[in-house]
C-alpha cells in the first residue's frame, strides 16, 4: 500500500469520468487531494473485469470493474465510486449505474475505502449534498473549504463545456480545461458528409470500447457531431419538440443530441452506438429510429460487446458511409445540381461557401 | 419540487391524451395479463358497469405476435404485454388500461412504447395510464372515473371490496396449494381443488360471497389428506415481478417444484403488492415486506436502486437466517435490476451459506434444459437437508 497515508484518491477511467471528470478534478484538488487515474482501457483490462461479474452484465460495467481492479493493483486504497441515482425529479439513471457501489462492494474481496456519495434529486439529495457527502466521507468537515472546492470544480467544468460546445474534441478539451487553458474556435474544415453519433460518453470516448469510431469516420471524410456539442437546454428542448418525454438521466447524450441535429437538418445520417444488452439504449435508439424513418433520415445501429471484431465493425461503417454518399448524389441529381470533379470543386468551394443553402453542390 | 411534479404530470398528460369521444356504453376495456390480476380487475370494472374483453392467455402464439411487433432489445414482459393488447384489440377492445411505476426500470416506458407501436399498426384506442408512484389512490380513481363515469359510490365500494377480496382469496388458495402439493397422499388432489376454487372465485359476484371465499378455501384445503411427518425441503422463489407471477413465462415452476416434493414459498404475491402500493403510508400497521427487505439487505446494499433488487437480496438473507433450504432466482433476459442482484447474490450465497440458482428466461427457453437444471438443484438442496439432519442427531 504505497499511497496509504498520502492524500490520494483513485478515479476509474469509466462511466462518470467521461462526463464529469473536469469537475471532479477541480473539486478534489480544492479539497487538497491528488488524483490517480487508472490506465486506459485495454483488452486485458476488460478480461480482468469480466472475471469478476456475471456474464449478462453489460460491457461498460465490466470495463468499470476492470478499472477499479487496475487502481487496486496500482496500490491505491481510496476509490471514488459515485451512485448517480437521478438528475431531476423522477428522471432516473440506469439501474446498473445507480447500483455501481453495490456491485463493487460485493464482488471485490479486498479491503479498500470506497467513497460512495449519492445524487438523488427525486429524494431531495441535490448536487451540493452530493459534494458534501463526498467530502464528509474523506473526513473533511470545514464548510468553507468544501464550498471553495465546489466553486473551483465548476470553473474547470464550465471551461470544459464551453470548449466542447464550440466543437473541440473531448480529450483535447479535458486536457486544456485541467491546465486552465481556453482554446478558441477551431477552423471548420468543410467535409462532404456529416453525421451525429448518438452514444453515451463512456462508450464513445473510450477508444477501446468504441474502436476509435470518431477517428474512423473522420478518415472517411465524415464530420462527426456528438452529444457534447449540444447544450443541455437545447437537448431538453428538442426532446420535447419531437414529442417525447425525457425518461432516463443520461438520455440527453443520445435522444437529445440526435433530436437536435435532426430538427436543424444539419446532418445526413445518424450513427447509434450502444453496448449489447443495454436497457435504456434499446428504447432510446428505437425512439430515434421511429422519428428518423418519419423524416427519411438514414440510421445505423452499431452494437458492441467485448468480442466485437474490428473488421466487421469497419465494414458496416464503410457500407453506411457509401450509402450516404450515393444518396446525397442522387438527391443532387434530382434537384439538377451539377456535380463537379474534385479539381474544379476547390475553386468553387471558396466562392459558394457563403451561400449556405447550396451546400449540396459541394459534392 | 412540487413544480417539477406538476410539470411532469403535464408532460404525461400531453403524451397520453385522454380520448373523450368514446361513449361510456361503447367502451370495451382490456388490460395485459399478469398472473391472476384479471380476477380482481374483472370484478372491479364490471361492477362499475363497463364491458370487458379478456386477452387470451399467454401462449407461444401470443409471444410470437409480441416478438414480431416489438424491438429487439426490449425485455420479455413487454413482448407479452404487447401481444395481449393486440389480441384484445382484435377481439374488439377500444380502451386499454395499464399501471406504471416510473423510475424503476424499463417498465416505466412500456405504455409509451406500446401506444406508439399500436398507433403505427393502425389501431384506434384510448390508453388510460395511472402512475403507481405518488398520489396513487387518487390516480387510480381518476383513471377508473375516466373510463366508467360512474357516480354511484356504492358501486365503487362494491368493486373495490370484491376485487380486493378476490385477490386475497386467490392468493390464499395459491399459498395453500404450495403447502399441500408436496405433502398430499393422492397425487393431483390439491391441484384439482385449486382449479375448482379458481373457477368459483371468478364466478362469485356478491360482496358477502367474496368476503366468505377465504374461509371456505381454507376449510376445503384442510380436507385434503396429507402426510404431516414428511420431511419437505423449503425453497424460496424470488426475482422479477412479472416472471414470478406469470405461469406461462416461468414454465409453471411452482408445479414442477411441488411435484419434485418441494414446498415453494413465493415472496411476491399480487395482493401483498397491491396492498402496499395502494395504501397510504400512514396506514401501515406492521412492517411491510419492503421494509423488512431493506433491513435484512443492509449488510450488502446501502441504497435502493430501483426494480426489485433490494427485495431479492433482502429475501435471500431472510431465507438463509430462517431455515429455508434454497433459493431460486428467476429473471427475464437482460433485466437490468436483476443482473445487479445476480452479481450480489453470489456473495450472499457464499457468506450466508445458502444455495442459490439463477434462471434466465427468454422466448427461446427450452423446457428440457430448464427441467434438468431445476432437478439438479433440488438434488443438491435435498442432500444438504439430509446432511443437516444427520449432524443434528
Amino acid at each position: 500500500m504505497k499511497f496509504c497515508t498520502e492524500k490520494i484518491i483513485g478515479i476509474p477511467r469509466a462511466i462518470s469520468y467521461y462526463n464529469n471528470y473536469p469537475f471532479y478534478y477541480g473539486f478534489f484538488k480544492g479539497l487538497g487531494y491528488e488524483i490517480l487515474l487508472s490506465d486506459k482501457t485495454t483488452s486485458k483490462l476488460i478480461n480482468t473485469g469480466s472475471q469478476y461479474v456475471v456474464s449478462d452484465t453489460c460491457l461498460p460495467i465490466k470495463v468499470f470493474v476492470g478499472h477499479v481492479v487496475n487502481l487496486l493493483e496500482k496500490g491505491c486504497d481510496t476509490i471514488f465510486v459515485p451512485s448517480l441515482q437521478s438528475t431531476a425529479y423522477k428522471v432516473n439513471n440506469c439501474t446498473k449505474i445507480r447500483g455501481l457501489p453495490e456491485i463493487i462492494r460485493n464482488i471485490i474481496n479486498q479491503p479498500f475505502r470506497m467513497i460512495e456519495p449519492t445524487l438523488d434529486k427525486t429524494n431531495n439529495l441535490t448536487f451540493k449534498d452530493f459534494c458534501f457527502e463526498t467530502a464528509h466521507q474523506l473526513n473533511i468537515f470545514e464548510e468553507e473549504k468544501i464550498n471553495l472546492a465546489i466553486k473551483s470544480g465548476w470553473e474547470i467544468y464550465n471551461n470544459f463545456q464551453k470548449m466542447t460546445l464550440i466543437g473541440i474534441p473531448f480529450h483535447e478539451a479535458v486536457k486544456n480545461a485541467i491546465e486552465g487553458k481556453m482554446l478558441s474556435k477551431p477552423i471548420e474544415i468543410v467535409k462532404p458528409l456529416s453525421v451525429i453519433i448518438m452514444a453515451h460518453g463512456y462508450n464513445l470516448f473510450d477508444e477501446r470500447i468504441s474502436l476509435n469510431l470518431i477517428k474512423k469516420l473522420e478518415k472517411m471524410g465524415v464530420k462527426t457531431y456528438t452529444g457534447l456539442n449540444v447544450s443541455k437546454e437545447d437537448a431538453i428542448k428538442s426532446i420535447e419538440k419531437i414529442g417525447e418525454i425525457q425518461y432516463w438521466a443520461n438520455e440527453l447524450d443520445l435522444t437529445g443530441a440526435a433530436a437536435h441535429y435532426m430538427l436543424s437538418n444539419k446532418v445526413d445520417g445518424i450513427v447509434a452506438l450502444s453496448a449489447f444488452g443495454c436497457g435504456p439504449d434499446s428504447l432510446m435508439v428505437d425512439e430515434i429510429q421511429y422519428h428518423a424513418s418519419e423524416r427519411n433520415l438514414p440510421m445505423i445501429h452499431l452494437t458492441i460487446d467485448e468480442h466485437t471484431g474490428e473488421a466487421g465493425f469497419v465494414t458496416r461503417i464503410e457500407a453506411f458511409v457509401d450509402m450516404l454518399i450515393r444518396r446525397k448524389r442522387k438527391i443532387a441529381k434530382e434537384n439538377n445540381i451539377k456535380i463537379l470533379s474534385s479539381t474544379k470543386r476547390k475553386k468553387i468551394v471558396n466562392a459558394e461557401q457563403k451561400a449556405e443553402d447550396k451546400t449540396l453542390s459541394l459534392i | 419540487m412540487l413544480n417539477e411534479l406538476k410539470q411532469r404530470e403535464e408532460q404525461k398528460n400531453r403524451f397520453f391524451q385522454k380520448d373523450n369521444t368514446i361513449a361510456t356504453k361503447d367502451r370495451v376495456v382490456a388490460w395485459p395479463r399478469m398472473g391472476n390480476i384479471d380476477l380482481a380487475l374483472n370484478a372491479l370494472v364490471s361492477s362499475l358497469g363497463v364491458k370487458i374483453v379478456e386477452a387470451p392467455p399467454n401462449t407461444n402464439e401470443a409471444l410470437e405476435i409480441g416478438v414480431k411487433n416489438s424491438i429487439e432489445g426490449i425485455c420479455l414482459p413487454y413482448k407479452l404485454n404487447l401481444a395481449n393488447y393486440i389480441m384484445a384489440l382484435e377481439k374488439g377492445a377500444n380502451t386499454l388500461m395499464m399501471f406504471q411505476a416510473p423510475g424503476s426500470c424499463r417498465f416505466g416506458n412500456y405504455t409509451k412504447m406500446a401506444q406508439k407501436t399500436l398507433k403505427k399498426m393502425g389501431y384506434k384506442f384510448d390508453m388510460v395510464v395511472f402512475d403507481m408512484y405518488q398520489s396513487k389512490m387518487k390516480q387510480t380513481l381518476q383513471a377508473f372515473w375516466h373510463v366508467t363515469r360512474c357516480t354511484n359510490p356504492f358501486r365503487y365500494y362494491k368493486g373495490f371490496s370484491t376485487g380486493f377480496n378476490k385477490a386475497f382469496a386467490i392468493d390464499t388458495a395459491e399459498r395453500l396449494l404450495f403447502y399441500t402439493r408436496p405433502r398430499e397422499l393422492n397425487k393431483g388432489e390439491a391441484e384439482r381443488c385449486y382449479r375448482k376454487w379458481y373457477k368459483k372465485i371468478a364466478e362469485t359476484t356478491s360482496i358477502w360471497g367474496c368476503k366468505q371465499l377465504k374461509k371456505q378455501i381454507i376449510k376445503d384445503f384442510k380436507k385434503i389428506p396429507i402426510d404431516k411427518n414428511k420431511i419437505v425441503p423449503k425453497v424460496y422463489l424470488l426475482g422479477e415481478f412479472f416472471v414470478l407471477l406469470d405461469p406461462y413465462t416461468n414454465k409453471e415452476i411452482e408445479k414442477t417444484l411441488g411435484d419434485l416434493g418441494i414446498e415453494v414459498e413465493r415472496q411476491i404475491f399480487f395482493s401483498d403488492w397491491l396492498e402496499h402500493v395502494l395504501q397510504p403510508s400512514f396506514l401501515y400497521k406492521k412492517e411491510s415486506h419492503r421494509e423488512r427487505c431493506v433491513r435484512f439487505a443492509e449488510q450488502y446494499m446501502k441504497r435502493a436502486i430501483g426494480g426489485e433488487t433490494i427485495e431479492t437480496i433482502g429475501d435471500t438473507v431472510y431465507a438463509a437466517r430462517n431455515g429455508v433450504d434454497g433459493v431460486i432466482h428467476i429473471m427475464p433476459f437482460s433485466c437490468m435490476p436483476e443482473i445487479v442482484s445476480q452479481n450480489i447474490l453470489t456473495k450472499v450465497s457464499r457468506e450466508e451459506d445458502i444455495p442459490v440458482m439463477s434462471l434466465v428466461l427468454d422466448e427461446q427457453t427450452g423446457k428440457a434444459g430448464y427441467q434438468t437444471r431445476i432437478e439438479a438443484f433440488i438434488d443438491l438442496v435435498k442432500r444438504k437437508k439430509m446432511k443437516e439432519r444427520l449432524n443434528n442427531k
